[in-house]
């Protein structure tokens, strides 16, 4: 029995790629989230930074969590470098637009690493993903829920504020 | 020396193991270096991170990889075919050792 390395770790190497990549991209999600939130903050979009600092405080959760899911599991977790965060944008709804897609392209992600785990066999990873699964749900109807404000609402003048003071915070 | 069991060769390099010690061992050739488990992890999160693609586009005219190994321990010097060779012998390795998919040997070989 070659079994070493099985004692040392308990998921594929493939896998530890996957969730090192995913790491990288919740950390780019937060930093991402954090430039927007510097965006509304100094055009007077309060309620909408504040949504904005929040969703990069939880970005970073996520990366937390697999970035401790893989050393616990005995794997080598890296700590992403990150670089090229946009910080322009030309419209409070753009920055909702960017921030929709970045998150149906995280929940892409994270479907792609629990396929390959399925057919793998490595259900230790699968199970641990199931949370984002559900989570990336909520957070894409989030984003979709304040667009529509702006299909409602408009997306100049006055209706700006308006739209802003509708923005969830806790 | 130890009771090492040999898991993999590939062209240039032999992975071993060894049991008693808990450790794995690489025949590079002109040395053989030991690697505790994490080590070896690390080692192939280096060799994974070349873009072999500059050894061809002019980016790395030389074609030729640093790399530094077990905490800056050890230092190599790998040309192209070594690193794509290092590739394929830790692709073999951990499909062996049961923490690796076979499809990654596959796109080693492809
Ligand atoms: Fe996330």
């Amino acid at each position: 029995m070659k079994d070493i390395a099985r004692q040392q770790m308990s998921m594929k190497v493939e896998s530890m790629d996957m969730l090192n990549a995913q790491i990288q991209m919740e950390g780019r999600a937060s930093a991402s989230y954090l430039a927007m939130a510097s965006w509304c903050d100094q055009r007077g979009y309060t309620r909408s930074a504040e949504f904005l600092y929040r969703q990069s405080a939880e970005e970073r959760e996520h990366m937390m969590k697999i970035f401790k899911f893989v050393n616990d599991c005995g794997g080598n977790a890296l700590s992403p470098e990150i670089k090229n965060i946009e910080h322009d944008f030309t419209s409070l709804e753009e920055i909702f637009e960017t921030a929709l897609a970045q998150e149906i392209e995280v929940t892409r992600s994270i479907n792609n690493i629990i396929a390959f785990a399925r057919k793998n066999n490595d259900f230790g990873v699968e199970n641990f993903l199931q949370w984002f699964v559900s989570e990336q749900l909520e957070e894409e109807k989030n984003m979709r829920d304040i667009l529509d404000l702006f299909e409602l609402m408009g997306s100049e003048g006055v209706a700006l504020k308006l739209i802003d003071e509708r923005i969830p915070v806790e | 020396m130890f009771p090492m069991e040999r898991i993999h060769s590939s062209q240039y390099y032999t992975f071993f193991q060894s049991k008693t010690e808990k450790c794995f061992y690489i025949d590079f050739g002109q040395k053989v270096v030991g690697f505790r488990f994490c080590e070896l992890l690390s080692l192939r999160q280096k060799i994974w991170a070349i873009n072999i693609e500059t050894h061809f586009d002019g980016a790395n005219i030389h074609g030729f990889e640093i790399l530094s190994l077990c905490n800056k321990e050890h230092f190599f010097i790998l040309n192209t075919l070594e690193v794509l060779d290092l590739k394929d012998l830790l692709s073999g390795a951990f499909y062996i050792l049961g923490i690796g998919t076979q499809d990654s040997v596959l796109a080693t070989k492809a």
